[in-house]
């Protein structure tokens, strides 16, 4: 008897360990993902300058060297930028090294915070490229996500648990709905480019395309969220309200959507969540290409935050490895932020 | 003797299931009724039947009459809207909308519209509450959320809530059976007091409750209503030799 116990006990003892230790585990991981990120992002937000007037052209970013020099402090080439932030040597002579040494010394160069970063758009040179194409065309594109895919999903989803009749034809609407939420991502990169672009003839790297593409994708996980939100309100509250003579719109609006909406909001945010870091069927509609200038309408050739990452990661200068991370810790920050949103939403009206 | 309602010949199928065989019944105005029965007898359902709550269970099918003051509640003119306004109903759990005290009772003279003004709706809610038996316990904290009562004050929270919207008829699914027995014999109490002004059908799994609130029990079993009769009658000398069995604890 006294031996079951021990055993027992021990089995207990060695089951919460085996826990422990796989949250250790991830912890770790998660911890050393951030500070790689990190570690390599924070130079991203700033950079190398040079007093004006005091260094040679060949120092300077490109285009610095054809605008005028009377600036106190111009932008220093991506080279120069790699150089003094993290001594990497690159193609610098030993006369450009001894030149920078000198600035070094008569204090003409210096690191200063790097608001290009958030106020330029994409750019072929590391120290002029920023985020705010990518994250103004994220944001667009998330907009028409929203407009799109939550009257549509909520409709869908009320319709299909409050008033469609339950036969064969509806399960079977249910269990594809269901796999859709599991579709890879790309295959609606390829539908919205079938839909939007060849049958409809929608212009081509927009924010329109991709936040309509991209609302196809949140479409099912929007209705499969909402569902369950809806089916987890307690039938008794829907039957008191009908005892009570309520019309079944009434108990719809009245006790069912109040319940639900925690749960459907969260469903929705963490949609968004998801369309924000999507890049793969944005890839399809081409919003891959370089694009340099913000977009100023829902027409216009635009890119997403995630596809900038992207493109960013694919080139060849050193500083876009910098940036790239850079860019990854805004995109995290916003993620955090619409989760963030979700958990205060839940919290706030779940009583 | 005048029925309040009269129910005729009530076949009830769920499904190919039968659930009910031909019942009639009379419910007398002002006065309770008492449904008794072991589980699965049919007698929920019965009670269902009467303000048409089995219109919201898929494939529910009546046949027969229903007569409320001589008119038939399945006929194809009657709205069942207005119907649960004559026809209420309190739940076996005590279910309060997920609001505040004020607020669960106002809600059906809201959707109904039967106040014009604010100070309207305030005497019906406290007038409701004070049938209910609930206003002295309930008058300083009408704001607070409803939930946080107990269970046997949310019944009667659920009571006053079904005639706030002033019903003739309101049915009782074992409004005890979640309740303790102190909280129990308040209710019983209440149940009483409110034949004065409604009548009362209710369901109950505890043949004490019956016998001491009701003028008239019924004894279903298997779908049938076995027998119905003036409640001292039926529990003293049972006719039929099933009630007798059920009512001795034979069975049930």
């Amino acid at each position: 008897m006294k031996l079951i116990l021990k055993k027992r006990h021990r089995r207990e003892k060695w089951f919460k360990r085996t826990g422990q230790m796989s949250l250790y585990l991830v912890l770790f991981f998660l911890g050393v993902i951030f500070m790689e990120i990190f570690s390599t992002g924070y130079s991203a937000f700033l950079r190398t300058e040079i007093a004006g007037g005091s260094a040679p052209q060949d120092l300077l970013n490109a285009f610095e060297q054809y605008t005028n020099q009377k600036k106190s402090w111009s932008i220093a080439s991506d080279a120069v930028d790699m150089y003094y932030k993290h001594g990497k040597l690159g193609k610098l002579t030993s006369n450009q090294l001894d030149t920078i040494n000198s600035l070094k010394e008569n204090g003409q160069i210096r690191l200063s915070f790097n608001w290009a970063f958030f106020t330029h758009s994409d750019s072929r040179e590391p120290e002029l490229a920023g985020i705010w194409g990518g994250l103004l065309g994220s944001i667009l594109t998330l907009l028409v996500t929203f407009t799109t895919a939550f009257p549509l999903g909520i409709g869908t989803a009320l319709y299909l648990e409050e008033f469609a009749p339950k036969n064969r034809l509806t399960h079977l609407l249910e269990a594809n709905i269901n796999n859709l939420a599991a579709v890879p991502s790309i295959l609606f990169g390829l539908l919205g480019l079938v839909i939007f672009i060849h049958f409809m003839g929608l212009p081509r790297p927009s924010a329109l395309v991709g936040g309509l593409t991209l609302g196809l994708m949140s479409l099912p996980v929007i209705i499969v969220a909402t569902r369950a939100a809806l089916s987890s309100v307690p039938s008794t509250l829907k039957e008191s309200a009908l005892g009570l003579g309520a019309t079944p719109l009434q108990v719809l609006f009245h006790h069912v959507i109040p319940s639900a909406l925690p749960g459907i909001m969260t469903g929705l945010i963490l949609s968004l969540a998801r369309a924000l870091g999507e890049t793969a069927p944005l890839l399809m509609i081409g919003m891959v290409a370089f694009i340099g200038n913000p977009p100023s309408s829902f027409l216009d050739p635009a890119t997403v935050l995630p596809v900038q990452i992207f493109n960013w990661s694919r080139s060849p200068e050193m500083g876009f490895v910098e940036n790239t991370s850079g860019a990854i810790l805004i995109l995290l920050l916003l993620l955090a932020l619409l989760n963030g949103i979700a958990i205060f939403i839940r919290k706030k009206y779940e009583t | 003797m005048t029925f309040k309602m009269d129910v005729k010949q009530l076949n009830l199928f769920y499904g190919d299931k039968q659930a009910l065989f031909n019942v009639n019944l009379g419910l007398p105005a002002l006065q309770t009724t008492a449904l008794i029965g072991p589980s699965g007898c049919g007698k929920s359902s019965f009670l269902k039947c009467l303000n048409r709550m089995n219109d919201i269970v898929l494939q529910a099918h009546v046949e027969g009459q229903v007569l409320l003051d001589g008119q038939d509640i399945y006929a194809p003119s009657v709205d069942v809207v207005s119907l649960r306004t004559k026809v209420g109903m309190v739940f076996q759990k005590p279910n309060p909308f997920p609001r505040s005290i004020y607020e669960n009772v106002a809600y059906g003279p809201r959707i109904h519209r039967l106040f014009k003004t604010k100070s309207e709706l305030d005497q019906i809610v406290e007038k409701s509450l004070v049938r209910a038996g609930l206003w002295g316990e309930v008058k300083d904290r009408l704001p607070q959320p409803a939930m946080r009562l107990s269970g046997g004050q949310q019944q009667r929270l659920c009571i006053a809530r079904a005639i706030a919207v002033n019903p003739e008829v309101i049915l009782m699914d074992e409004p005890c059976s979640a309740l303790d027995p102190i909280a129990t014999a308040k209710v019983e109490e209440l149940i009483d007091e409110l034949r004065e002004k409604f009548t009362i059908v209710i369901v109950t799994h505890n043949l004490q409750q019956a016998a001491r609130v009701s003028q008239q029990t019924a004894f279903f079993h298997s779908g049938y209503l076995v027998e119905a009769r003036e409640t001292g009658a039926l529990f003293t000398t049972p006719h039929d030799e099933r009630t007798q069995g059920y009512i001795t604890g034979r069975y049930g």
